[in-house]
């Protein structure tokens, strides 16, 4: 075996109901290297992950770790073999400060009691180490996300991984502090730690990675030293051609202006946005997880407080703004996490139907349970939802039925605008086809459309307009006659960016000539 | 794909049918009171138990016992516990009380000042949980002694006792054979069933407490619909003051502290869920029923009454216990 | 711009403002209340609450609550005193006698936080009701074994332990001293010890701080949070056994609405109820706050049929102002 591989991950296989994350994917770290995971949405990064720090067992293939086969893994069984796993919601205690956070559980002890000297002084060193000035001393809930992770990789140190596995670190820094997690991991690669990053960002590639693996749909696409390829090879690698899928749409004309926003801000996660939305389209919101999509949709319906900017509903300025009167004026949202925020699962189908409609159903005040069961029966065939009964708990329905219940929940309120966030997420393709059939019914009898989604097909084939998000801001409008699956992603990663810069930089040249 | 969640959320599993759960219930009852039936037989008196003014003994005491479990239920259904019912319940008692005999005004009067007076606890309940945002079980319980602190001193240390015959008629007359608290009882039994089963502000409670952010996001002004479970609750409570002063005909300050363990009990017992979203009325009743059988024949046999408290202590913890486990085998 | 005055004032606690505004208050209304004898008084008073809000500190700190602190101080005590007569009966002497009530009492405190700790920890049932059920229970035993009456004991080196100074030796000076308080002082100093200088108190943090991520790490979290009840039921039990010395009683009466006290105790010293946040330094001053509300209203002259309405009023209205004042903490960071 070759002494210089950390990790070796081959023909991992993995699958969820419904759904094959992994198929015969391989991944190789070596010694001293940064190697970086890149892939869509949903293309499996998350699940290679969590296969390779034990918290998932894999269906097919293996994992070495330093040449040898592992058995019996779990998170437990992985720290001590030298993986360390940092997430993006941190295992830090707010309350206690950074030393402690480091040691946590393993503690130096003296005569019996915590050595708090020797504690914060082996703290100070790895942080020094790492040039990392936080005082041991600081309470985790006082720090920043960039020093948080800092303590994660401090941590990770103090037990000596020989890896590490990040995900997304970057998502939430700044670009300074981007810079400072980038000089560390050089400092940490030439300690021949080995360091796993997930990324959806083409323009760290070049400055922190050594080797890139490239993910799609759950397979392997291809393993490159990261100076060999191209940004273009990348993104075509990325996209690639998936799975057919045909997309009933029958365009419509665009009818009156439903929904307009205007210069909306909410901080650092929605900067100066501007969407319209009309009746009879269906306008797709794309973007990478972290761009602010949800936090749009979230703004837009009245959950979510944000400190500036104008809505406009079917012509007129809102001026009182909340979810209830936004339900009551006909906009609904049907949330990415449908079990925790879409449905009362403890509760049956049928009350998970009305709960929205509850005024305009029983004006007088009293329910029948005749006429709701009735009036649920009746999206339950309209929507084909798999349950027995409507009386059955939400919590035993398939993912897709529970979806459909959302969906029926909204319809009952006849309301006229629609946000979609992720709409097939976790849905078996039928019911997918189907859900993408009523959104087309919904825009034929005059509704409006937002859809957010991270699946390019599915944004592409259902929408006739494209936003792309990127950290928080628009930066372009595409019809769909030019929304293609490189041109979003392009567009999402930023990739327009380096292309552009690089332009700059060319011309740069040129004319110093 | 969904992704599994490493951390340790419990979601308290919740059981299906809940009617079928009243069926076992109800055959719990049955069973409990064929069992106190012959534990109290005596030798020269036969079954003791069956005996029509012991059964309506029984019936009668489960009655506050249902009321306030009643506004228990409602509460934990919408959102979580309201420990403060026993000093509610003494607090308008004791208003009550000092209306009629020292203020001398007249008995609605009374009784509506009693119940308003519940209505606005329970309100200040509700603000405290929903604007303040202190958790449910630290402002209720800290009502409790607030509450408990005005009545001692609105009574002024004294016992007042002797109502008018008008008002103790609540307490201790019949309608047609039956007594009043049984009547009140049955009457706000079924105002409250239709409330919570069969109408939109009960469908509000229930969206409320299964998962608050759901309903928020499906337009249901949440705060509100918690604040009013409150108000029901503490007006239930006042209700059943009113109903116990009539019939023991007199008021101190504590009378109402021993409700607290009793009703958390039978609320639990009865299948109502206290994580929110679970309520049933059918059950409380007939776990009030069936701690009320299990009372009487402990009476019946002149079990201390020190002995008694244990045995209620030690029915929350079993019945929470064996909920809970049911609930996981499902 | 933060000014260096709101910064200062941002990390004073609001009890200190409600300790400083009760002191105000009255002092006008009464010229008795500003004396040393009187503020020893308070002190002193209030010694086995704070060993009790400890406990409830603790509690607090990993995101849970105990409400059964109140009767697991009255039972303890009653067993402690129980045992102690038992054995004197025997012909037991007095300091023997001592001893092993002291460690039934112990035990007692030992066993019911066990078995609070165990339904929360391991049975997995809300801390409120595991508790509450609890407190029903050890209510109950304590009516139970005194046959709801007080039972009294003399053994002089037991009682030693209750007492002020000046009790046994004739100086006036000492009657500034008093055991309970010596007591209290040196439990607070253990309690101190074991949350910040041991992986236990540690743990306490970890748990309530972030349960999941401090599982992730490696930590048993179902054992130590079983401990932490099982301390919090020791610590009512010491306080248990402080006061019936101080009584020279047991009593089933006597803990009746204490764990109301000692939560408020801890909520009020900045202890917040969810994330790990606070600690026992604040409970210090929480302790202060009821008592010097109890013995103001006392001083003062308020009636004594006021007291219980206006003290808890007060007590609520002080949590309510924390938890707002802390609210705005947040915001002005």
């Amino acid at each position: 075996m070759d002494g210089s591989i950390l990790i070796s991950a081959r023909n991992i296989s993995k699958s969820f109901p419904g759904v094959r994350a992994l198929d015969k994917v391989n991944l190789e770290l070596r010694v001293g290297e940064t190697h970086i995971l890149l892939g869509e949405n949903g293309a499996g990064k998350s699940t290679l992950i969590k296969i390779l720090s034990g918290a998932y067992a894999p269906d097919e293939g293996e994992v070495y770790i330093d040449g040898q086969k592992v058995t019996d893994f779990n998170p437990g069984v992985a720290q001590r073999m030298g993986v360390s796993t940092i997430y993006q919601e941190f295992n830090l205690i707010p309350y206690m400060d950074v030393a402690q956070n480091i040691f946590i559980g393993r503690f130096p002890k003296k005569h019996g009691l915590i050595d708090h000297k020797k504690m914060h002084a082996d703290a100070a060193e790895i942080l020094n180490s790492l040039n990392m000035k936080v005082d041991t001393r600081s309470l985790i809930v006082d720090l920043g996300v960039a020093q948080q992770q800092m303590v994660e990789v401090a941590k990770a140190l103090s037990i000596k991984s020989k890896m590490l596995i990040m995900d997304e670190p970057t998502s939430s820094l700044s670009e300074r502090e981007t810079e400072q997690l980038f000089a560390t991991i050089h400092k940490l690669n030439s300690q021949g730690i080995g360091i796993i990053y997930i990324s959806h960002r083409l323009q760290e590639l070049q400055e922190v990675g050594d080797r890139v693996t490239v993910l799609r749909d759950g397979q392997f696409i291809a393993c490159k030293a990261v100076n060999e390829v191209t940004v273009d090879d990348l993104v075509s690698m990325m996209v690639g051609h998936s799975v057919d899928e045909m997309f009933c749409r029958d365009y419509q004309p665009r009818g009156a202006e439903f929904l307009r926003v205007e210069n909306l801000n909410g901080g650092k996660r929605l900067q100066n946005i501007s969407i319209n939305l009309h009746s009879g389209e269906i306008v797709g919101l794309s973007g990478l997880v972290g761009s602010g999509r949800t936090e749009l949709a979230r703004a837009i319906f009245g959950v979510d407080k944000y400190e500036s900017g104008k809505i406009w509903l079917f012509g007129k300025e809102i001026s009182d703004h909340s979810a209830s009167i936004m339900v009551e004026k006909g906009v609904s949202l049907i949330p990415e996490d449908r079990k925790n925020q879409g449905l009362a699962l403890i509760l049956p189908v049928a009350e998970n139907i009305v709960v929205a409609s509850l005024g305009h159903l029983f004006p007088k005040f009293f329910v029948s349970k005749n006429k709701e069961n009735e009036i649920a029966m009746k999206y339950v065939t309209e929507l084909r939802i798999a349950t027995p009964s409507t009386t059955r708990l939400t919590q035993y329905l398939s993912g897709g039925s529970q979806q459909k219940v959302v969906l029926a929940k909204w319809l009952c309120t006849k309301a006229k605008i629609f946000i979609f966030d992720e709409p097939t997420r976790g849905i078996d393709v039928g019911a997918k086809a189907e859900i993408h059939g009523f959104m087309n019914e919904l825009v034929k009898e005059g509704a409006a459309v937002l859809m957010i989604s991270s699946e390019l097909p599915e944004i592409i084939g259902m929408s006739d307009r494209v936003y792309v998000m990127r950290s928080g801001k628009i930066v372009t409008e595409l019809p769909h006659t030019e929304a293609t699956q490189e041109r979003i992603i392009e567009f999402a990663m930023g990739a327009d960016e380096i292309k552009k810069n690089r332009k700059q930089a060319e011309m740069a040249k040129e004319s110093s000539k | 794909m969904s992704t599994e969640n490493l951390s340790l959320k419990k979601l308290v599993p919740h059981s299906d049918a809940p009617w079928m759960s009243s069926i076992g219930r109800f055959v719990a009852l049955i069973f409990v009171m064929i069992l106190m039936t012959f534990l109290t037989r005596s030798p020269d008196q036969g079954f003791v138990f069956l005996n029509i003014d012991n059964l309506l003994n029984v019936v009668r005491n489960a009655s506050i016992l249902i009321i306030i479990g009643i506004g228990e239920t409602i509460v934990l259904t919408a959102k979580d516990v309201d420990l403060s019912i026993g000093s509610i319940i003494s607090l308008t008692g004791v208003v009550a009380a000092i209306m009629m005999n020292k203020m001398g005004l007249s008995i609605p009067v009374a009784i509506l000042s009693g119940l308003i007076i519940g209505a606005l606890l329970g309100l200040v309940n509700g603000l405290l949980i929903t604007f303040v945002g202190l958790p449910p079980f630290i402002a209720t319980y800290g009502m409790l002694w607030v509450l408990f602190g005005f009545a001692y001193l609105i009574l002024q240390g004294a016992v007042v006792y002797g109502f008018p015959e008008a008002f103790r008629f609540m307490g201790n007359g019949r309608l047609f054979g039956i007594p009043m608290p049984i009547i009140v009882m049955a009457i706000v039994f079924v105002a409250a069933y239709l409330l919570l089963n069969h109408t939109t502000l009960g469908r509000r409670f229930f969206a409320a407490g299964a998962n608050p952010e759901a309903a928020k996001m499906s337009g249901i002004k949440v705060n509100q619909t918690v604040i009013i479970a409150y108000v029901i609750s503490g007006f239930l409570s006042a209700l059943a003051g009113l109903v116990l002063i009539a019939y023991s005909n007199g008021a101190d300050n504590i009378f109402g502290s021993s409700y607290l363990l009793p009703v958390m009990a039978v609320v639990v017992m009865g299948g109502t869920s206290l994580a929110g979203g679970q309520g049933s009325l059918t059950g409380t009743l007939i776990a009030a029923l069936i701690m009320a059988t299990i009372n009487n024949g402990m009476n019946i046999l002149a079990v201390p009454g020190t002995w008694q408290k244990l045995v209620v202590g030690t029915m929350i913890i079993g019945a929470v216990l064996l909920d809970l486990w049911i609930r996981k085998r499902k | 711009m933060k000014s260096k005055t709101s910064s200062f004032l941002l990390k004073v606690p609001s009890a200190a403002w409600v300790i400083l505004l009760m002191m105000i208050v009255c002092t006008v209304f009464s010229d008795k209340y500003l004396t040393l004898g009187n503020i020893v008084n308070i002190i002193q008073q209030n010694a086995v609450l704070l060993i009790v809000a400890l406990g409830a500190t603790l509690v607090l700190l990993s995101e849970g609550i105990d409400l059964s602190l109140g009767s697991v101080l009255t039972l303890s005590g009653v067993n402690c005193v129980i045992v102690m007569l038992y054995l004197s009966k025997l012909g037991a002497s007095n300091g023997l006698a001592m001893i092993l009530g002291v460690l039934a009492g112990l035990l007692t405190g030992a066993l019911m936080g066990a078995l609070t700790g165990g339904l929360i920890a391991i049975g997995k049932l809300p801390p409120f009701i595991a508790s509450l059920g609890t407190m029903g229970i050890g209510a109950a035993l304590a009516l139970v074994f005194t046959d709801s009456s007080a039972i009294y004991i003399d053994n002089p080196v037991y009682v030693f332990f209750g007492q002020k100074l000046d009790r046994f030796i004739n100086l006036s000076l000492l009657q500034y001293f008093s055991m309970p308080t010596f007591i209290a002082i040196v439990i607070f100093a253990i309690v101190w010890v074991i949350l910040y200088h041991t992986s236990f108190g540690r743990y306490i943090i970890a748990i309530g701080g972030n349960e999941a991520g401090a599982r992730l790490s490696g930590i048993n979290t179902v054992y130590w949070k079983w401990m932490i009840y099982v301390l919090a039921g020791v610590l009512a039990a010491i306080g248990g056994i402080v006061l019936a010395a101080r009584l020279q009683a047991a009593d089933s009466s006597v803990g009746v609405g204490m764990e109301f006290d000692a939560i408020a105790a801890a909520i009020l010293g900045g202890t917040s109820f969810v994330k790990g946040k606070g600690g026992i330094a604040g409970t210090i001053l929480g302790v202060l706050v009821i008592g010097i509300t109890r013995n103001g209203l006392n001083v003062v002259g308020i009636p004594s049929l006021w007291r219980p309405a206006i003290t808890g009023s007060i007590i609520i209205l002080a949590i309510v102002f924390e938890v707002v004042y802390s609210q705005w903490r947040e915001r002005s960071k």
